[in-house]
C-alpha cells in the first residue's frame, strides 16, 4: 500500500492541475526545456558530470516524449587528482571496517559548449536562488559559485554567445512547448545545511520570493505552452539534517550509548530550560548536520564523562554586515522557521503556478510521505537513509539517480493526468538495478578527518561552496576547514 | 484432546497426507482444485447433481445415499502447465527482462474415495483429497525480475473427509461430513538492498519460509442435498465450510554474496541468523454447489452446476516473524466471492460413456492483487471423457483444456508495483478405477 503513494498523490490531487483547457488539451510535446537549480541539473553526491546528466529527471522525460535533439551542457568526469581541478564527486568509500563517504572523481569541462544553441536543460548547481533566473543575466565567473557554474551553464558571461540572457531569456529562445520549472529550493536549503537560519540572509523572504517567482513563471509563460512547477521539499528532512542523531552514539555501532538506561544528548552552546550554564545537552528535535561527524570523531559535542573533550558542537550564526559562520546545529525553532518558511513559499508556489495555468507536482508532500513510509516498487523498498535507502546520493542532499527516475515517474504521471495524454512511464528497473559509478577508473578517497558518517569538514565547506554563498557574503568556518585535497590515499 | 494424542492422530494423517502432497498447482479459481473425480472432470464438474460415483463424497455425500454397495475409487489427475509467462512493462519492471517463463512441471494429484453401506439407507464414505493447491515456481528465480516479491509459492492440503449419508425417502438423500484439513505453505524470494558503492539495488539474500503438516491443520464441515422427484430427473446442493489453517513455520535467511567484502559484513550483520519462527494464517473459503441434471433420449444426460465460493474470506496474507525485527508482511489481497457456472454431456452405450463439458470459472482475484506470487484469471475450460463400467469395476479418463484469459496489471493500481501481462494456459488428464462388491 505504501508503494502506491505516489500514485495516490497523483489521483487525490496532491500533483494538481490547477489551470487546463481540456478543448486544446495537449498530449504530446515536441520541445521540453529545463529551467531551474541543481535537481533539475540532475546534481548527485556534490557534483554535476555526464553520468549523471543522462540520469537527471529531466532527460528522462525528455526520452520519454521521444525527443532525440534534447541538449545538457555535458560536464566531463575526471579521476581524483592532488590537488584537485574540480569540485568533488561524493560515494561510498571504505575507511578501515566502515562505510562511509569520500571523493571518488572530480568535475571536468563541458563538453558539450560549442552547441550554438541554448540548451534545453538550463538547470545550474552553484546554489541559484529564484532571483538569478531572471536576474543573473551577465555571469561573472569568480563573484560567487553559482556565477561560475552559470558561466557554464548558461554561458551568458561578458563576451559569451548569451551574454545578456538569463535563464528564463535563453528557456524562451528556445520556444519549448514544455518547460519544466523546479526553483526556490535554495531560498531555504542554505539555511539547512549551513545551520543558519536568518530571514533575508540564509532565508528568502516570503514577498521578495514571491515577486521573483511570478517574474520567472510570467516570464516563462506562453500561449500553448505547458508549465510544469514544483514545491520546495522539506529541507529539514533530508539525509544531511537527519542521519547523526542529537544524541550520544557509539561509533562502531551507530547505536546510542545509554547511561542510566537513558541516551545521552550532545553538548550544544545554548542553554535549555533544564540547563542553565552551557554546554548543554541538546534539546529534543534538536538536528545535528552531517559535518558534525568530523567534530563528534575529535569528541567535540560529547561530555567528558563518557571521553569526549565537552566542548559544545559549534552553533551557527552571522555577524552583520556580511559574515555567516556555519555550525552544525539547528535547534528546533531553526527548525520550525525553515519549515514554517518552506510551507510559506510553497503557499506561493501554488497560488502563482494557479494563476498561470501550470502543472503544479507537490514534492513537499510526496516527500514527507516516502520519508514516513518509505518507497516500495516490485518488492523492493527505498527510504531516505544516508548511503542505504537508495533516494539520497551520497552528499545527503540530491537524489541519487533511483530518487531521480521516481521524479521523472511523477511528472509523466502528472503530465498524463492533467493533459490526458498516454505518455510511457520510464523503466525504473534500469534506474534501480545499473551501477551508478565513475566512468573514469579511480580509487575512493577518503578523508581520514570525516568521522564515522565519513562527512569531513571539508567535503561540507565543498558542499557549501558548490550551493554558492549570496553574492557579498563571506563564509568563516568555525574550525579551520581545509580542501578536500588532504585525502589519504588508501 | 491432550496434545500428545493430537500428534499421534495428526501424525497417522500426516503419513497418509504426504502421499498427496506430491504437488500442488493453481487450477480453477483462485487456488482451489475443483477436478476431484475423472467422471465429473469429464462433465465439465457439473457433477453436484449427479454424485453417482464414490467421488459424491467431494462433490455432494448426499450421493451416497443412493450407492448400494461397497465401493471404492482409486484416481488422480495431472496437470501441466502448458504456458505460463509474464512480459514486463513500465516502470517495473521494464520491459528488458523480456518474457519470463514459469516452470512447467506436471503436477500429480491422487484421490482416494470408499463408499460402505451400514444399514439398507445409511453409508459412510470417506474421501482424502487435495481441495486447494497452490504453485508459482518461476523458472530462472534468481534472475526473475519479480524476485523481491517471489520466486517460489507453494500451498498444499489434504483433506480427510469421512461422511455418512442417509436416504430418507427412495427420492431422496443427505450427507454430512467432517472434513480435516491438513496443509503446509512454502515461499521464497530474495531481499534487495542498496549497494552503496554502485547507488544501485543487489540481492543480499535469500528467504524461504516452510510450515511443516504436524501442525498445520484445520477441522470444517460439509453436507449435501440430493433430489431425485423423478428418475430422470435429479436437483442437488451441497455445502463445504471455511476452514482456517494456523500454521506455524520457520523462515531461513541465507546471503548471497556480492563480492564487496565490506559490504557483505554489513549485510551479514543485519541478516537474522538461524532459523526464526514465522506464523501464517488462511482461511479456506466456504463452497455452495448448486446442480441439475437430467436424463434426455438416447441415454444422453446434461447436469448443469452454479458453484459459489466465499473467496472474501481471503482478504490478506499475514506472515508474522516472532523476530520483531524482521518486518512482517502484511499483504492485502481482497478476493472477492465468485460463481462458477459448469454444463456437462454423457452419451452412454451399453458400458461405454462418452461425456464432454464446459465451464467457466471467474477469477477471485482484484488485478490490484495479480502479481508474482499468483496471477489469477477468468478462464474457460473444455472438457472431455471417457468411461468404462460394469457393477463390479469401472474406469474413466478425462481431459480438461483451460484457457486463461490474459492478466494485464500495466496502467492500474497494483499493490506490487509490479507491471506487465500474464498468460496462462493448462491441461489435465485425470483419471479413476473402481471396484465394487
Amino acid at each position: 500500500m505504501k508503494s502506491m503513494l505516489f500514485r495516490a498523490a497523483v489521483s487525490a490531487g496532491v500533483v494538481t492541475v490547477l489551470a487546463a483547457s481540456p478543448l486544446f488539451s495537449q498530449t504530446t510535446f515536441h520541445k521540453f526545456v529545463a529551467v531551474g537549480d541543481s535537481l533539475i541539473a540532475g546534481e548527485e553526491g556534490n557534483c554535476l558530470v555526464e553520468r549523471h546528466q543522462n540520469r537527471s529527471w529531466v532527460k528522462q522525460v525528455a526520452n520519454q516524449l521521444g525527443i532525440s535533439d534534447f541538449q545538457q551542457p555535458l560536464i566531463s568526469e575526471k579521476a581524483l587528482s592532488n590537488p584537485l581541478t574540480g569540485q568533488p564527486c561524493l560515494g561510498a568509500v571504505i575507511s578501515g571496517q566502515t562505510i562511509t563517504v569520500g571523493a571518488v572523481s572530480q568535475m571536468g569541462t563541458n563538453q558539450n559548449a560549442a552547441l550554438s544553441r541554448a540548451y534545453d536543460n538550463l538547470g545550474f548547481i552553484g546554489s541559484p536562488r529564484i532571483k538569478d533566473f531572471v536576474d543573473l543575466k551577465v555571469s561573472v565567473p569568480g563573484r560567487s559559485g553559482t556565477d561560475n557554474i552559470a558561466a557554464v551553464i548558461l554561458r551568458n558571461f561578458a563576451g559569451g554567445p548569451f551574454e545578456g540572457r538569463s535563464a528564463v531569456d535563453e528557456a524562451n529562445s528556445l520556444n519549448p512547448d514544455l518547460v519544466g520549472l523546479w526553483a526556490g529550493n535554495n531560498d531555504v536549503l542554505g539555511a539547512a545545511t549551513s545551520a543558519v537560519a536568518i530571514d533575508g540572509v540564509t532565508l528568502t523572504p516570503i514577498g521578495a520570493f514571491e515577486a521573483k517567482y511570478t517574474e520567472v513563471l510570467t516570464g516563462l509563460a506562453a500561449s500553448g505552452r505547458t508549465i510544469v512547477t514544483f514545491t520546495i521539499p522539506d529541507v529539514a528532512a533530508i539525509p544531511f539534517e537527519t542521519t547523526i542523531p542529537p544524541v550520544v552514539v557509539n561509533p562502531a555501532t551507530r547505536q546510542p550509548v545509554l547511561v542510566g538506561g537513558q541516551p545521552v544528548g550532545l553538548l550544544g552552546p545554548r542553554t535549555t530550560a533544564t540547563c542553565s550554564t552551557p554546554p548543554c545537552p541538546l534539546p529534543s528535535g534538536t538536528l545535528v548536520t552531517l559535518p558534525a561527524s568530523s567534530l563528534l570523531a575529535q569528541g567535540i559535542g560529547i561530555p567528558t564523562a563518557l571521553g569526549g573533550t565537552g566542548l559544545p558542537l559549534p552553533d551557527g550564526g552571522f555577524t552583520p554586515p556580511s559574515t555567516l559562520n556555519p555550525g552544525v546545529l539547528l535547534y528546533p525553532e531553526e527548525v520550525a522557521l525553515i519549515q514554517q518558511r518552506t510551507i510559506d513559499l510553497n503557499a506561493r508556489i501554488a497560488s502563482i503556478s494557479a494563476a498561470n495555468g501550470a502543472i503544479l507536482i507537490d514534492v513537499y508532500t510526496l516527500f514527507n510521505e516516502i520519508k514516513a513510509n518509505g518507497y516500495e516498487i516490485g518488492g523492493i523498498t527505498l527510504t531516505t537513509s544516508f548511503l542505504t535507502g537508495g533516494l539520497f546520493s551520497a552528499d545527503g542532499v540530491h537524489p541519487s539517480q533511483m530518487g531521480y527516475a521516481i521524479i521523472a515517474d511523477g511528472v509523466i504521471q502528472a503530465l498524463n493526468a492533467a493533459k490526458g495524454s498516454h505518455i510511457e512511464r520510464p523503466d525504473l528497473a534500469q534506474a534501480l538495478l545499473t551501477p551508478n559509478v565513475p566512468t573514469i577508473s579511480t580509487a575512493g578517497e577518503v578523508d581520514p578527518s570525516g568521522g564515522p558518517y565519513g562527512f569531513s569538514l571539508s567535503m561540507w565547506k565543498e558542499l557549501l561552496d558548490s550551493f554558492g554563498p549570496e553574492e557579498g557574503i563571506s563564509v568563516v568556518f568555525p574550525v579551520k576547514a581545509k580542501r578536500i585535497p588532504r585525502l589519504v590515499h588508501r | 484432546m491432550t496434545g500428545r494424542s493430537r500428534v499421534r492422530f495428526s501424525e497417522t494423517f500426516v503419513a497418509l497426507a504426504l502421499l498427496f502432497l506430491v504437488a500442488a498447482p493453481a487450477h480453477p479459481a483462485g487456488f482451489s482444485i475443483f477436478a476431484q473425480g475423472a467422471k465429473a472432470s469429464g462433465m465439465g464438474l457439473a457433477f453436484t447433481a449427479v454424485a453417482d460415483d464414490p467421488s459424491a463424497v467431494f462433490y455432494n455425500p448426499a450421493g451416497l445415499g443412493f450407492q448400494k454397495h461397497f465401493s471404492a475409487l482409486v484416481g488422480g489427475s495431472l496437470l501441466s502447465k502448458v504456458k505460463g509467462e509474464f512480459e514486463g512493462a513500465n516502470p517495473y519492471p521494464g520491459t528488458s527482462f523480456g518474457v519470463e517463463d514459469q516452470s512447467k512441471s506436471t503436477f500429480y494429484l491422487p484421490t482416494f474415495y470408499a463408499v460402505l453401506p451400514l444399514t439398507s439407507n445409511v453409508n459412510f464414505g470417506v474421501g482424502v483429497f487435495s481441495p486447494y493447491g497452490l504453485g508459482f515456481r518461476w523458472a530462472d528465480g534468481e534472475r526473475f525480475s519479480g524476485r523481491f516479491i517471489n520466486q517460489n509459492v507453494v500451498v498444499q492440503t489434504a483433506d480427510v473427509n469421512p461422511v455418512l449419508s442417509l436416504q430418507v425417502a427412495p427420492t431422496l438423500s443427505v450427507g454430512v461430513g467432517a472434513d480435516y484439513r491438513l496443509s503446509k505453505v512454502q515461499l521464497e524470494r530474495n531481499r534487495a538492498a542498496v549497494n552503496p558503492f554502485t547507488q544501485s539495488l543487489v540481492d543480499v539474500a535469500h528467504i524461504k519460509l516452510t510450515t511443516d503438516l504436524q501442525d498445520n491443520h484445520g477441522w470444517g464441515w460439509n453436507a449435501g442435498i440430493l433430489w431425485k422427484p423423478v428418475p430422470t430427473f435429479s436437483l442437488g446442493a451441497s455445502y463445504r465450510s471455511k476452514i482456517n489453517v494456523d500454521y506455524r513455520g520457520e523462515g531461513k535467511f541465507t546471503q548471497r554474496l556480492t563480492g564487496n567484502p565490506a559490504f557483505d559484513a554489513a549485510v551479514a550483520a543485519g541478516l537474522p541468523q538461524g532459523k526464526q519462527k514465522v506464523s501464517v494464517s488462511i482461511d479456506f473459503p466456504a463452497t455452495v454447489n448448486l446442480g441439475a441434471a437430467i436424463n434426455l433420449p438416447a441415454d444422453f444426460r446434461l447436469s448443469l452446476d452454479a458453484d459459489w465460493t466465499e473467496w472474501s474470506s481471503f482478504d490478506r496474507l499475514f506472515i508474522d516473524f516472532a523476530n520483531t525485527a524482521i518486518p512482517d508482511l502484511l499483504r492485502p489481497t481482497n478476493w472477492k466471492d465468485v460463481w462458477a457456472y459448469r454444463a456437462g454431456l454423457e452419451k452412454k452405450w451399453k458400458s461405454f460413456a462418452v461425456r464432454a463439458g464446459y465451464y467457466k470459472d471467474r477469477s477471485p482475484q482484484p488485478l490490484a492483487d495479480v502479481g508474482p506470487i499468483l496471477a489469477d484469471a477468468d478462464r474457460n475450460a473444455y472438457t472431455l471423457g471417457l468411461g468404462y463400467d460394469t457393477d463390479r469395476w469401472g474406469v474413466d479418463v478425462s481431459d480438461i483444456y483451460i484457457d486463461f484469459d490474459h492478466r494485464d496489471t500495466r496502467g492500474h493500481v497494483n499493490h506490487d508495483q509490479f507491471f506487465g501481462r500474464y498468460t496462462e494456459k493448462a491441461n489435465l488428464v485425470a483419471f479413476s478405477f473402481r471396484v465394487s462388491f
